[in-house]
């Protein structure tokens, strides 16, 4: 990351919420529709003094619940709006119906998942298990580190959406509490140069409720016998398209916003002193600022440990992660939330999977950390290491680790 | 050729013989009480009463029958005119008049026949058994039926469905600068967004979810708003999705005041799916999951007043409407669009459903019609400054067994389940009657204040 | 080349226009030319004696006006009279020797004045009333002449009696018949009438003729049977009037009396129509063809041929005529309806007469099988329009039976109210 600020940048101090309602101020967003949850709260608290204070132009809805968020955001999208929200665990599960609708329907919209911990038991802290609990809905999900890359990757996030060969909604995930309440340096770019960035908005092109262009908008489709199930073949295979499209545009982006801003987030995976490594680590979220620190000081003792950050979990990277990896002799993921009935963290589900692009099998193991506001430390990460080397040495897969069971 | 007029509906059995309308008509028409000179003629008929009056025929034969020119067809006003200084006395117009609608007056020694009294038809005035009614409905049909459908033709609804009508009728008078919301039940089931890519509709129509109609329309107004445009944003509901599922995003749409015009199209159940029970499904009524057998017969409980319940969200614009009841449903509808450009407006329009609540599919507007005369259905509106007004007060109820008796879902109600629902319907009316006397004028004053 | 019209009307009188209506009403587009013999806009016989006595003015008697064609897209063609229909080739050949094509045609010539064979009456300036023209004519020889005769005491003939004594003419009337107005009304009845007319003066020569005329002046001398001779400074001829048919001599359209047609009102030529006094249809009361020359009848029959060649899907049979008059006269009126019991089979018959000479007033019933079959008045109220239905439609009187024998007219209305709801 460039430690020089950019002429027409401005410097702050904020939490990841701040920094998102900031990113959804510079993208000149139309519609927010919001409901107050924690983690996210305070979000939903700065969009509504910023547009009080004129500094956000968009209209605000404070709907009734988190079903009307989705719902208030895909009419405006329909009618031509670029929208925002922000919710999490329990809202997220009440937003479902609409959330399981919105890729269908082709709407580039931008949410914040505020992760969150799921119940039960009663929890109002971080965990990724709501985010992962949607994984497989068809929004492209990314995962950020810091609260600059929230800041950055609220932004691009529009950009993505809205490209014609992806044209699916898009949540930028950052951990409840550690990215949420904790704050930062954080560059604020230039609204010129954020509106070059971005360029014109055209969200509902492909879709509208338009009375100069009337359709109808989702009939029913389907039934045996008839076009219907063919029609409703190609509707998902677009779908799938557009979300395999995704890696290539979310690299582009990435990269344009790099030249443009001088910060060059990775953006599908990123690999920390992977060079000769013969263990490590893959991680996701906020958690990869302790686990680097671990790396470092492994790496200092001259073991040949390496990191690999996911920020772009969904579509899942496949290829450039097997890559990544194909060199190891044996790689623990950590996870911060539970895929139930593998016994085993989702990120570790989806490593395996895409470790069969390897060139041969790699021993891996699953740890699952931080769940419910849990803190994952950097000798968290050491036990991590100690575990991977001990599995590269016998070879035999292992039970999953629970990090922080005896804290 | 085309247009529709004004009549005088005859209703024989609220007819009591006083001739009040014969004596008003001579007083009109000659400054005389002599019933002779009446254009209208009451005649006794075994225990009741028959009336012989110019029906202002479409095709009127005594036009055709006069050598004279003396009769008319007038085209702006729909009467038959008759200009006495034509005639010549032949009675060639009574020969083709099968109706009595034009007789020989031997006192004034001319025919005579009914001219509407300019559109204030004085025996309509004078009768206060409610017998004769000016029916003004064709004022509808003639500047509606200039308008588009926007529904396409061959939507496949129920033969003789209500909604069907319901929707056609709104959404012409509506006009094209829409989007329109039909969330799932029959109105999309007969085709409104369509199958596999074909649609029913000529506007921009969706499917919400049966959960979020409001919520979806609130965002394509704002966003209209947004940009500067005047899309009037309307849903077209069931009564489920409207009361149970979807209620609570209209009830967060009609708080936050959004620019709607909701339509909740009530057939009391889920009709489309199979007849299930919804929350506004009426007490004993049989529907597929509150069967009738040995134990159960039909639902335990009452409907929930719906519209009342907009009215405490204090809508800019709350009504319910029949479509038995065009004038009153098209007036609602008008003041309805106006309101959903600043507010929330809410019109509840019952749909009796020939399918689901077993009758006869040409018994539609007669069963709607029932429910209003029996009270089981109030036609009323209300808005914040004037509060809740009725609309066609129905001041001597038909009994319930009148409403009751046609429908094949109520058929096994026993005399208990009777009475309940008469006690319901006095408790609505009593609770409506109490918010009209009382809430107009304190919230008027206090919109002032 | 020759004018071609889809659907060709000859005639503009009540059934010529109520064919016009119905076409109209089914095909708004198809091309209709309407033929009159006449130079005026449409209009109708029956209003001719009040044109005659001033009743009437001539120039606001007219049925249609130019903006009514001009609307319904009608090419109205004035002092167009048919001379011969070619049916092999669908055309009329006018007096002006052009010929028109059709498609389909309609005949609704009507009827015209038959003169009697009297010697000496073809010598004689004498009138009669066909033509707007000859009423016009008529009542501008009434300031002229103090005595006028009149042939015939029927419909026409008592109208112009009757105009013409309220315009201070000394009027007689010679009529074959024993009675005026035979055919609609009963001797008593027509005694009534005639009372009033002997009361007003007119001279009614009743069950004679006349043998011969001799001119005299201006005027003429008839001489009667009996040997009466009546001096008149005025003649009007009104001993009826018979189908025009003469141009159809040769064309295959088949005819009797009047042209006969079916059902609906076709001929035998299959593109071609007759309908009102020209077409002789079948009655009601029997399956024999008659012609019932009355207005409505004319009307009824109109339609039907119109609807049928417009191909409308609604087009009914026609019920057949009944016989049906309304007559005013001197500010009283005679209305009949139906049949008398003569002509009836004598089982199930039943009437009832009311009669009160001293105010002018007749009433009489007559019932086959609890239907009405026939019913008469004069000053009596009862509407004809509902009678007719009541016939047309067998109604069973049923309990209503004495009630309707008591008050016709309201008994006739209830029933009316509830049977056509």
């Amino acid at each position: 990351m460039s430690a020089v600020l950019k002429p027409k940048s401005k410097l702050i101090v904020c939490d990841g919420n701040e920094a998102a309602a900031w990113a959804v101020s510079l993208a000149n967003v139309d519609m927010v529709a919001v409901y107050p949850i924690t983690p996210q709260s305070s979000l939903v608290e700065y969009l509504a003094k910023f547009i009080a204070d004129g500094r956000l132009s968009s209209e605000i809805v404070d709907v009734e619940g988190e079903h009307s968020v989705l719902s208030v955001l895909q009419g405006a999208c329909l009618a031509g709006a670029r929208t925002y929200t922000a919710s999490c665990g329990p809202g997220l599960a009440f937003m479902f119906e609409p959330y399981l609708r919105t890729p269908g329907l082709r709407l580039p919209l931008v949410m914040t998942i505020v992760t969150r911990d799921t119940l039960t038991p009663q929890s109002v802290w971080g965990g990724h298990q709501d985010a992962m609990s949607v994984r497989e809905v068809g929004w492209v999900q990314m995962y950020c580190e810091s609260v600059q890359e929230v800041l950055d990757t609220t932004i691009m996030a529009y950009r993505i959406a809205e490209h014609h060969d992806v044209m699916l909604p898009v949540n930028i995930c950052h951990d409840g509490n550690y990215l949420s309440f904790g704050a930062a340096r954080c560059e604020l770019p230039d609204q010129g140069e954020v509106n070059e960035f971005l360029g014109e908005k055209d969200v509902n092109w492909h879709v509208a409720l338009d009375p100069q262009r009337p359709m109808a908008v989702d009939p029913l489709t389907g039934g045996a016998g008839g076009p219907g199930p063919s029609t409703f073949v190609r509707y998902r295979k677009g779908q799938c398209s557009g979300m395999q499209n995704s890696l290539k545009v979310i690299t582009e982006v990435h990269e344009d916003w790099g030249r443009r801003f001088g910060r060059h987030h990775a953006p599908l995976i990123e690999s920390y002193r992977m060079d000769g490594a013969d263990y490590a680590m893959v991680t996701i979220g906020s958690m990869t600022g302790a686990a680097k620190d671990a790396v470092d000081e492994a790496r200092a003792r001259g073991e040949k440990v390496g990191l690999l950050k996911v920020k772009t979990y969904r579509p899942f990277p496949a290829e450039a992660f097997a890559t990544a990896l194909s060199d190891v002799k044996a790689f623990g993921v950590v996870d911060r939330s539970v895929s139930f009935g593998w016994n085993c963290g989702p990120l570790f589900q989806d490593a395996i999977t895409a470790m069969q692009y390897a060139p041969r099998r790699i021993p891996a193991m699953s740890f699952i950390g931080g769940l419910a506001g849990a803190d994952l430390t950097v000798s968290h990460f050491e036990r991590v290491i100690g575990r991977v080397k001990e599995l590269a040495r016998d070879g035999h897969a292992a039970e999953t680790v629970w990090l922080n069971e005896k804290d | 050729m085309g247009a529709a007029y004004e009549t005088i509906h005859f209703k024989a059995e609220a007819c009591d013989g006083c001739n009040d309308c014969m004596t008003a008509c001579a007083m009109a028409k000659t400054q005389t009480e002599e019933h002779l000179h009446s254009r209208i003629q009451i005649v006794p008929s075994g225990e009741g009463f028959e009336l012989a009056i110019c029906r202002q025929c479409g095709d009127p034969k005594c036009v055709l029958n006069c050598p004279a020119a003396a009769l008319s067809k007038n085209a702006g006003s729909g009467v038959v005119d008759w200009d006495g200084s034509k005639c010549v006395n032949c009675l060639l117009c009574t020969v083709g008049c099968a109706y009595g609608g034009i007789a020989y007056d031997s006192i004034a020694s001319h025919v005579i026949k009914c001219d509407m009294c300019e559109g204030a038809p004085a025996c309509v005035q004078a009768c206060t058994p409610g017998a004769l009614k000016h029916i003004t409905t064709a004022r509808i049909y003639n500047e509606a039926g200039k308008l588009e459908d926007l529904f396409a033709p061959g939507l496949s609804g129920c033969q003789g469905c209500n909604t069907e009508l319901i929707m056609r009728h709104a959404l012409r008078r509506i006009g094209p600068d829409v989007v329109v919301a039909t969330p799932p039940g029959c109105i999309p089931g007969m085709g409104s967004v369509g199958y596999n890519g074909l649609t029913g509709t000529k506007v921009p129509v969706f499917h919400p979810l049966l959960t979020n109609t409001a919520s979806m329309l609130a965002g394509v107004r704002r966003q209209y708003k947004r940009a500067g445009r005047d899309v009037l944003a309307v849903a077209l509901a069931g009564d489920g999705g409207t009361a149970d599922v979807g209620f609570q995003s209209l009830s967060g749409a009609a708080e936050r005041g959004e620019e709607i015009l909701y339509i909740c199209v009530d057939n009391e159940g889920y009709m489309n799916t199979g007849m299930q029970r919804s929350g506004c499904t009426p007490y004993g009524a049989w529907t597929s999951t509150t069967p009738v057998g040995e134990r159960a017969h039909g639902k335990t409980q009452d409907a929930k007043n719906l519209p009342l319940l907009m009215v405490m969200h204090n809508c800019d614009f709350v009504a319910t409407a029949s479509t038995a009841f065009m004038e009153d449903l098209y007036d609602k509808l008008d003041r309805a669009i106006v309101a959903a450009k600043t507010g929330f407006a809410y019109l509840h329009i019952y749909s009796p459903c020939t399918t689901g609540w077993r009758f006869p599919s040409d018994q539609n507007v007669e069963v709607a019609r029932k429910a209003v005369e029996t009270n089981f259905v109030l036609l009323w509106e209300f808005n914040p400054a004037d509060g809740l007004q009725f609309t066609h007060p129905v001041e001597n109820a038909r009994p319930i067994d009148e409403y009751l008796e046609v429908l094949g879902k109520y058929r096994h109600l026993d005399p208990d389940q009777v009475a309940h629902i008469e006690r319901s319907l006095a408790n609505n009316l009593a609770r409506i009657r109490g918010f009209a006397a009382a809430e107009g004028t304190a919230s008027a004053e206090a919109g002032r204040a | 080349m020759m004018q071609h019209a889809h659907y060709l009307i000859v005639g503009a009188s009540h059934a010529a226009l109520s064919a016009l209506h119905a076409i109209r009403l089914h095909d708004a587009e198809g091309d209709v030319t309407l033929l009159t013999r006449d130079d005026s806009l449409p209009y109708s016989p029956t209003v001719l004696p009040y044109v005659v006595s001033g009743r009437s003015d001539p120039g606001r008697v007219f049925l249609r006006d130019e903006g009514y064609f001009s609307e319904h897209k009608v090419n109205y063609l004035r002092g167009a009279k048919v001379q011969k229909l070619n049916s092999g080739e669908s055309a009329v050949e006018l007096a002006d020797g052009s010929k028109i094509g059709f498609d389909k045609l309609l005949l609704a010539t009507g009827a015209a004045p038959m003169l009697p064979a009297i010697p000496g009456l073809a010598g004689l300036k004498f009138h009669v009333l066909r033509t707007l023209a000859d009423a016009v004519s008529l009542r501008e020889a009434l300031p002229r002449i103090k005595r006028a005769l009149v042939l015939g005491g029927g419909l026409i003939g008592m109208h112009a009696a009757e105009n013409l004594a309220k315009g201070g003419v000394e009027v007689s009337v010679v009529e074959m018949q024993p009675h005026v107005l035979a055919g609609y009304f009963d001797a008593e009845a027509s005694g009534m009438i005639e009372a009033v007319f002997a009361a007003k003066g007119v001279r009614l020569l009743l069950g004679t003729s006349v043998a011969a005329f001799t001119p005299n002046g201006e005027g003429c001398r008839a001489k009667l049977a009996d040997g009466t001779e009546i001096d008149a400074d005025l003649l009007l001829v009104a001993t009826g009037v018979a189908p025009v048919t003469d141009f159809l001599d040769g064309s295959g359209v088949e005819t009797e009396r009047g042209v006969l047609v079916d059902e609906h009102m076709r001929t035998n030529v299959a593109n071609i129509w007759a309908a009102g006094d020209v077409a002789q249809a079948r009655g009601f009361y029997s399956s024999e063809r008659i012609i019932n020359g009355i207005l409505p009848d004319a009307v009824d029959q109109g339609r039907i041929a119109g609807m049928a060649m417009a191909e409308d899907p609604g087009t009914h049979d026609y019920a057949g005529g009944v016989p049906l008059n309304t007559y005013s006269f001197f500010g009283q009126h005679a209305v009949s309806v139906g049949v008398h019991e003569g002509a009836l089979e004598a089982s199930g018959v039943e009437v009832k007469k009311q009669v009160d000479a001293a105010h002018n007033h007749y009433l009489k019933i007559v019932l086959k099988d609890r239907r009405l079959a026939g019913i008469f008045g004069v000053n009596a109220a009862f509407d004809p329009g509902i009678m007719w239905e009541l016939i047309l439609r067998g109604i069973d009187l049923g309990d209503e039976k004495l009630a309707f024998l008591r008050s016709p007219q309201d008994t006739a209305r209830a029933l009316m109210s509830k049977n056509w709801r």
